[in-house]
């Protein structure tokens, strides 16, 4: 197709996808939309009419989403904006950040206000996002298959749980639940303690290679959560399964009156989920900007190279258990981090959120997305936090709905909900046949080739 | 120290390395001095890799010590050695792949790129001032090596003969004082091999690095080796200078079998 056609194609379409979500919002115009993204990644039209149409279809969506709250497809329709927006080459940065921000801070929000579940699923993503990120430097950059990963998770969460509820009051004297604002102290202190638990178990299992690495991380993992259910006695620390509840949250006084001076009016409601959202957006900056710092420095790049070839990379002088643990650190305190922002936004934590198929989601998300790719692990992040959360209860529920009405007769057993894990598996294993690169494979400096290749044409 | 140990750059003595029942290296010495290209010769088989591999401290010897300008290095793990200043190639090329031709030499750089952990995390000046000089020195390195304008380029993408010199500059990047290459002109075509020639006659004569080879390709290793070792099943059964080595019935007798010595001699 030549650009001219594809210029077209592209602007109808989006323009099309405007009009119907503006004036008849719903999951059609939804599906049209997401048509519209699919179109300007792979039809390649001029680089205006790139920016152009992925700014009409923002658009469209949030003003969708605005009369019509409770339609989820259109929230993915956000979502694979900002995915086009990281990963179709050729739009001024500028054009990308200023459409990006837009899409987080006005239509997210929009959709959010309407309907608290978005704020939730975004908060959720968030988190995932940046564990997910975290993981990548172990598993994605230094290639040391972390089994275990969400115990860092689990010991961040408990290291504010324990202090920011009663709970502490059982073996320490003092007034417990610390005040909301220790939270802040609290994640630097998590950083600290989970990076010092990576330490210390990477100490023994990172002198094992791949298999037995992968075996030991797990047993380890699971130790913390056992650890977890039965720490309530002799002395209660845990309050083992029941789990600890409620746990503080920060005061966000301070928030109000800084959201009603731009005009924004905060209810209970949809406060605290929106402070979380910044907040879990703010880190999710933070984290990718240290991912991207140490993925360019002599660390990033001996991770890389043990990656590639351990044998290599030692006859090059670099220490191989220093240079791993300063991985498996790095990426623990990540974990630990959004342990404790976990922790504050339930206000609830147990044990149950800290189980092998935490550890293997996560996992999941890396792979899926790309090992060792930003925009790719944040996207599988998206995906699988989508899917667990949403799509196939969504789907349940359409199922469900058939039934009733009579039009389909179905065994009461087949309810997608209930097969979480089945649907995980086979998405991951064919990913695994059909694009074992991941989603957005990581593109060590590809990207600038084929810009040049396309800048040619 | 006494003045002989530092004569000598390394100073093999009598290395043994077993695997089962396997004598893979036995009762191997021998002496490089600076500034000397030493080669190790054998036929497939006679353990020269294995030996490397004890230098190298890729494998801990079972008996015997290595030392590097006096200083014993023996059973040190190759991360320290590489950081002793011994920098090596790999018989079969064992670059990077995900990475650069130029972060390829980067990572031979490591050790002497000196930006703390903070530093990186926060890209502080002192950061960036590190890597670029970390860069600089890289990119005079592929210059030297002739692979400055394939610097962007993925390190697989290169053809052959280029990716064994970039094996070259990633170990020059360690700064070191002794290199060592492992079959540097196996499968490389007749211009290649004179170039690699060069190459290494070059880095001897203007970087003053001492350099131990080994080799299969007999005309090289005649023409441009001060001094040559043979082993053969693990054990050392000739040194000398070329010319000695040619002449040697028990070095003509392990490469084509015994007998062969009376037709063959000073043609090898």
């Amino acid at each position: 197709m030549s650009r001219q056609t594809a210029n077209v194609v592209v602007l109808g379409v989006a323009g099309l996808s405007l009009a119907l979500l503006w004036l008849t919002p719903g999951a059609l115009a939804g599906f049209l939309g997401l048509i519209g993204v699919a179109l300007t990644a792979y039809l390649r039209p001029a680089m205006a009419v790139r920016a152009g149409s992925l700014a009409l279809l923002a658009l469209g969506f949030t003003l969708a989403l605005s009369q019509v709250p409770r339609v989820s497809i259109l929230f993915y329709g956000l979502v694979a904006v900002l995915v086009a927006l990281i990963t179709i080459p050729g739009i001024p940065r500028w054009i990308k950040g200023l459409l990006g921000v837009a899409v987080l801070l006005i239509s997210v929000p929009i959709a959010g206000f309407n309907n608290t579940f978005f704020l939730e699923l975004g908060i959720q993503i968030g988190i995932y996002a940046a564990m997910a990120l975290g993981l990548n430097v172990v598993v994605g950059m230094a290639g040391l298959l972390d089994l275990g990963y969400a115990a860092f998770f689990a010991i961040g969460a408990y290291t504010w749980a324990i202090f920011g509820s009663p709970q502490a009051a059982n073996f320490l004297s003092g007034s417990f639940p610390l005040p909301g604002n220790y939270f802040y102290l609290f994640m630097a202190l998590a950083i600290i303690t989970t990076a010092i638990t990576g330490l210390l178990i990477g100490l023994p299992a990172l002198r094992l290679r791949g298999d037995y690495l992968a075996i030991v991380t797990l047993g380890l993992g699971e130790v913390v959560r056992v650890l977890a259910n039965n720490l309530d006695h002799p002395v209660n620390f845990t309050n083992g399964p029941q789990g600890i509840t409620p746990v503080s949250r920060p005061d966000i006084g301070w928030f109000h009156s800084l959201m009603s001076s731009v005009g924004v009016e905060l209810d209970a409601r949809t406060d605290y989920q929106f402070f979380f959202y910044l907040l879990v957006l703010v880190i999710i900056g933070v984290v990718v900007l240290v991912n991207i710092n140490l993925g360019n420095s002599r660390f990033g790049r001996a991770w890389i190279a043990i990656r590639e070839d351990e044998t290599a990379a030692k006859a090059m002088g670099i220490p191989m258990l220093g240079t791993k643990l300063l991985a498996f650190a790095t990426g623990a305190a990540f974990s630990g981090a959004m342990g404790v922002i976990f922790a504050a936004q339930r206000t609830f934590v147990s044990p149950e959120s800290f189980t092998l198929l935490a550890s293997i989601t996560i996992l999941g998300m890396v792979v899926l997305g790309g090992m060792g790719s930003i925009p790719g692990v944040i996207l599988g992040a998206a995906a699988l936090t989508a899917i667990n959360t949403d799509v196939l209860k969504s789907f349940s529920e359409y199922l469900n709905n058939l039934r009733q009405a009579g039009v389909l007769n179905l065994p009461n057993q087949v309810e997608p909900a209930k097969y979480e894990r089945l649907v995980f598996g086979v998405i991951l294993v064919l990913m695994m046949i059909f694009r074992p690169q991941g989603l957005i494979p990581e593109r060590r400096h590809q990207l600038e080739i084929e810009e040049a290749k396309e800048a040619q044409q | 120290m006494s003045a002989t140990a530092v004569a000598s750059a390394l100073e093999v003595q009598s290395v043994s390395k077993s695997f089962g029942g396997l004598k893979a290296v036995n009762d191997v010495s021998l002496t490089v001095r600076p500034g000397e290209i030493f080669s190790v010769i054998g036929p497939n088989g006679a353990g020269k890799t294995t030996f490397f591999n004890l230098l190298t401290g890729i494998y801990e010897p079972d008996e015997g010590s290595v030392r590097f300008f006096g200083k014993d290095i023996t059973g040190m793990s190759p991360d320290k050695v590489a950081a002793q200043g011994i920098g090596r190639t790999f018989q079969n090329i064992r670059l990077f792949a995900a990475m650069t031709v130029l972060e390829n030499v980067l990572i031979g750089h490591h050790i002497h790129t000196h930006s703390s952990y903070l530093d990186a995390m926060l890209r502080t000046p002192r950061h960036l001032e590190a890597e670029r000089r970390a860069k600089e020195r890289a990119m005079e390195l592929l210059d030297y090596m002739g692979l400055a304008r394939r610097a962007g380029e993925l390190a697989t993408s290169l053809p052959y003969g280029e990716q064994r010199r970039l094996e070259i500059a990633r170990a020059l990047a360690l700064e070191p004082k002794l290199l060592f290459l492992d079959e540097p002109a196996a499968g490389m075509n007749p211009q290649e091999t004179d170039r690699l020639k060069e190459d290494v006659r070059r880095l001897r004569k203007e970087l003053g690095l001492t350099i131990v080879l080994i080799e299969h390709d007999m005309s090289m290793v005649m023409s441009i080796s001060d001094r040559i070792a043979v082993l053969e099943y693990g054990s050392k059964i000739a040194e000398g200078l070329p010319a000695e080595i040619r002449t040697n019935t028990r070095v003509i007798e392990a490469y084509l079998g015994k007998g062969a010595a009376g037709q063959a001699g000073g043609r090898a």
